[in-house]
């Protein structure tokens, strides 16, 4: 089954998940709402049939939330630890923002997306830079992966060990391969109409469905749950 | 065909570049996690890393707005990573300020250049922001998702409400150096090679 | 219709060739094709006809440029969008979205067009040039033929009257030409102008009304089809043109082996001693461990157990596109952590990461491989202590010593390729493999890699070259390695 979600829902999901992680988990209860939370996108990224990362995310999770449990305190102190923490953190912390964000990333196509933002009144500047960066990160994974092949073959993956010399020998040839994408991008954009100032239009029918009200439902109320259980602990 | 006004191709340019500033900033974000001191270290290191394609970025860059779009993005992008959104307003502000200096300086002058990076760069501390406005329930927060208390003290000795005066002027520093640097770069490199 | 009357033109700021006093006129449904030299003008040319000039890339203009009535210079793009189509060069960078049906609905959707007739018209486009396999695919898994052909849709969803075509084929391989072949007969079919600018010349004989031939921003001849056939090889060489006609030569010099669909594996090359022997070369993209790799070579991306290539050679080797050439080249030159192979020169033995020692790639786009601001810098980054008058002998070998100071990136193509191989060369490495280094390149540029790559096994160098350019085979290859689903169909001497 394929369950569509509006890309607006998806701009929501990432809100709530972002504000309910930065709240912290205490209490049995918040901690069960905050792993619910966490479910969502899993849940989600089931139905798009993206198993693997799904079940990557899933083992990430269950081992950092379990060594937090278990072996951190507030009293730890030592280089591990400050590791585990480190590692812990991340996960924890970061996370399940970073799979919301990564499935609704995925799962978007850029004229989706694009009809999302003018139906929000996103100016186009916006609109299309930001449909350029979603493009442009694959293409800059696919460039940075020859360049870094030309390094292992030129023997200088570490710079001759100087920092300065490592950053310049990567940056440099991904700028200039990216200035030339650019360019020719531009062209063919502009070829094509971009930056015609009529309304665009879009095949994909933005439609809230039931789908989308009871994500949002969820969302709003678990927000909302936790922010009044933190707020009454605290008080 | 209206000169002023920014147009599609001004618009890719701004995606390209935020796009590469971004994967510059997770590379070296995620080493945060190995002490909070590298937290506080960000604004130096992030600055110096993001050099090159911001001074390159500022050759292609001629009319206003440029920038801004850039923090925009940038902040939007923070958001979505799960920055949250306290720091948002503060890096679009920061863009909007390195916007206007450059403008004076008709985007030409490396004089106004210099300091333009320096308040864009003011991005990286924007997102402190929650960390000092909100610092106690953000400590106690911290304390309850499992970080021990030592990297606590750590990130609170490093980032508190009286240090932040200095990361902001050394994050300043560090961008207009970076300027320095990246205009050198992009020199030795770019202008050789006759793409700008 | 269009119209050019008088018009010169000069880039701003670069060197970039720019156009003389051209007049042409085009009328409707004509095909026309635009040879010459890189550097000849052919791509500027097009570019006044789809408005990039002057409103994309600026510069000196003067004279007429009139398209359908309409006067170009005070026409916005995005008004010309439905009017002219571009597909260019490049398949990796036109696009603009991620998945396949929103780059053909990219072009309807920013004119406004209503959402049923975009509909109606992707399926149309669709189904007229047998895309529907590739629709809801994301574009970064697609093959540059693929990829191409998207583009061709794209541009003709907008049903503009007027096609131009950029080289479209530069990244493509036989099978992916010929199916462009038929994407072009199909506009011409349909009465649209078609304007293509093309240093491949086989593919369109037969299919274009009109050529012109350019040089140095003129167009010094037009021929029709019928003459341009009766070019002799020797006129063409003069003319520094690839050939017309190439197909049946070529079939019957190769053999079926390459370019028929026979499956009978053949090796007609029997093994000397001195040999360079590559062995146990076993790969796959799913991640195995290496023994269970040797142990079920079936289900291998890539399985050669065995093969023997002279020394001192230069070995074509060819395929389709997907046959596994890339992936051959990537883990014989070691990039491939998992692959299994090992190497015999002489009395040693690489393998694994050895194998970045004694072999070096040059990519087809070398622009990833060029990391610092001279040429002599580059060359000496290679070298474990530097020695410049090594340098400059490998410079001088290759022509390069001119260039010396000048930023690598400020080279023409084939400058930066020769820069490429002139640090293989300062890296001691003895087998150099070359990935499609004559794609997109003239005939005179063709021929001087030719001369490089013989060169370079003259001085007792083993030279592997993957290419889709047969010319480039009969000019300087001495034997013929053909991989079919990665494994050899065929080798052999040329």
């Amino acid at each position: 089954m394929k369950l569509h979600i509006d890309p607006r829902t998806k701009l929501f999901m990432i809100f709530a998940v972002s504000i309910i992680v930065m709240i912290p988990a205490v209490s049995p209860a918040t901690w069960a709402l905050r792993t619910g939370v966490t479910l969502i996108p899993l849940v989600l990224l089931l139905f798009e049939k993206k198993y693997i990362p799904a079940l990557a995310f899933t083992v990430l999770y269950a081992v950092a939330a379990v060594l937090t449990l278990l072996f951190i305190s507030s009293e730890s102190t030592g280089v591990l630890y400050a590791l585990l923490v480190g590692y812990c953190g991340i996960i924890v912390q970061f996370m399940p923002s970073v799979i919301t964000a990564w499935y609704a990333i995925k799962t978007t196509k850029i004229d989706e997306f694009m009809a999302a933002m003018q139906k929000m009144h996103m100016p186009d500047g916006i609109s299309v830079s930001l449909a350029v960066v979603m493009r442009f990160f694959p293409t800059i994974k696919e460039e940075y992966g020859s360049i870094s092949d030309a390094m292992k073959m030129r023997g200088i993956l570490f710079g001759g060990g100087k920092v300065g010399k490592m950053l310049e020998y990567r940056i440099i040839p991904l700028l200039f391969s990216c200035v030339n994408i650019g360019e020719e991008l531009s062209a063919a954009a502009v070829t094509r109409g971009l930056g015609a100032p009529v309304k665009r239009s879009s095949i994909c029918e933005l439609k809230i469905g039931a789908a989308d009200i009871t994500l949002f439902a969820v969302l709003t109320v678990s927000t909302a749950a936790l922010i009044i259980l933190k707020t009454g602990i605290v008080g | 065909m209206n000169d002023k006004k920014l147009g599609v191709r001004d618009f890719i340019t701004v995606g390209i570049f935020t796009a590469i500033l971004m994967v510059i900033e997770f590379a070296f974000g995620m080493l945060g996690y190995i002490h909070p001191y590298v937290v506080a270290g960000y604004v130096v290191i992030l600055p110096l890393a993001s050099c090159i394609p911001m001074m390159l970025f500022y050759t292609k860059t001629e009319k206003f707005g440029m920038l801004t779009i850039m923090s925009v993005l940038i902040a939007i992008l923070m958001f979505v990573m799960g920055m949250g959104w306290l720091g948002a307003p503060l890096i679009i502000v920061s863009g909007l300020v390195a916007d206007l200096i450059a403008k004076k300086g008709g985007y030409r002058s490396f004089k106004c250049t210099v300091i333009s990076n320096g308040f864009f760069s003011l991005w990286i501390c924007a997102n402190y922001f929650p960390v000092i406005v909100t610092a106690d329930s953000y400590r106690q927060g911290l304390l309850e998702a499992g970080y021990t208390e030592e990297y606590c003290n750590n990130l609170f000795g490093a980032i508190n409400i009286y240090t932040i005066g200095i990361l902001v002027v050394v994050c300043f520093a560090c961008g207009c150096l970076g300027a320095v640097i990246g205009k050198a770069v992009v020199k030795k490199h770019f202008e050789k090679a006759g793409i700008v | 219709m269009i119209e050019l009357k008088d018009v010169d033109f000069s880039y701003k700021g670069t060197d970039e060739a720019g156009l003389h006093s051209i007049t042409l006129t085009v009328n409707d449904g004509e095909t026309v094709l635009l040879c010459g030299e890189s550097g000849c003008g052919k791509t500027t040319l097009t570019r006044l006809i789809n408005g990039l000039i002057p409103h994309y890339y600026k510069g000196e203009l003067s004279g007429s440029v009139t398209v359908n009535g309409r006067n170009i210079a005070e026409t916005e793009l995005y008004e010309l969008a439905g009017t002219v189509g571009t597909v260019f060069q490049n398949p990796r960078s036109q696009f603009f979205s991620i998945d396949t049906d929103g780059e053909i609905v990219f072009g309807p959707e920013n004119i406004g067009m209503s959402p049923a007739e975009i509909m109606k018209r992707k399926e149309q486009v669709a189904q007229d040039m047998e895309l529907t396999p590739l629709l809801g695919r994301s574009l970064f898994e697609l093959s540059g033929g693929e990829k191409q052909k998207i583009a061709c849709a794209s541009v003709s969803a907008l049903l503009p009257e007027i096609m131009i075509l950029d080289e479209p084929s530069s990244n493509l391989d036989w099978k992916a030409i010929s199916e462009l072949k038929n994407i072009i007969s199909l506009w011409k079919s349909q009465g649209r102008t078609v304007i293509i600018s093309e240093h491949r010349l086989w593919y369109l004989a037969g299919l274009v009304d009109r050529i012109l031939f350019m040089r140095n921003g003129v167009i010094e001849h037009e021929w029709n089809s019928r003459e341009f056939a009766g070019l002799d090889t020797d006129e063409l060489k003069r003319l520094g043109l690839r050939p017309t006609k190439l197909e049946e030569r070529y079939i019957r010099e190769f053999g079926d082996g390459i370019f028929g669909s026979s499956t009978e594996q053949m090796r007609s090359y029997q093994s000397k001693d001195g040999d360079i022997r590559i062995r146990d070369m076993f790969f796959s993209y799913e991640k195995r461990r290496k023994k269970e790799l040797a142990a079920d070579p079936d289900k291998c991306t890539l399985s050669i157990p065995e093969l023997d290539i002279p020394r001192g050679s230069v070995t074509a080797l060819t395929g389709e596109n997907g046959a596994g050439k890339s992936t051959f080249l990537r883990c014989l030159c070691g990039l491939k952590k998992s692959c299994t192979v090992k190497l015999d020169i002489g009395e040693s033995v690489y393998s694994g990461r050895k194998l970045l020692k004694i072999c070096y790639m040059v990519m087809q786009d070398v622009d990833h491989q060029l990391f610092t601001d001279s040429v002599t810098a580059e060359v000496c980054l290679s070298m474990k202590d530097e020695d410049t008058a090594k340098c400059n002998g490998i410079l001088e070998s290759l022509g390069l010593l001119g260039f010396k100071d000048k930023h690598p990136m400020a080279l023409s193509g084939g400058q930066k390729q020769r820069v490429a191989i002139a640090s293989a060369l300062a890296a001691d490495a003895e087998l150099l493999l070359f990935d499609e280094p004559t794609s997109g390149l003239d005939y005179a540029h063709m021929t001087s890699v030719a001369k490089l790559l013989k060169q370079l096994s003259d001085q007792g160098r083993t030279v592997i070259v993957s290419t889709h350019d047969p010319e480039l085979i009969a000019l300087c290859c001495d034997y013929v390695l053909c991989l079919e689903r990665g494994r050899v169909k065929y080798f052999g001497e040329v």
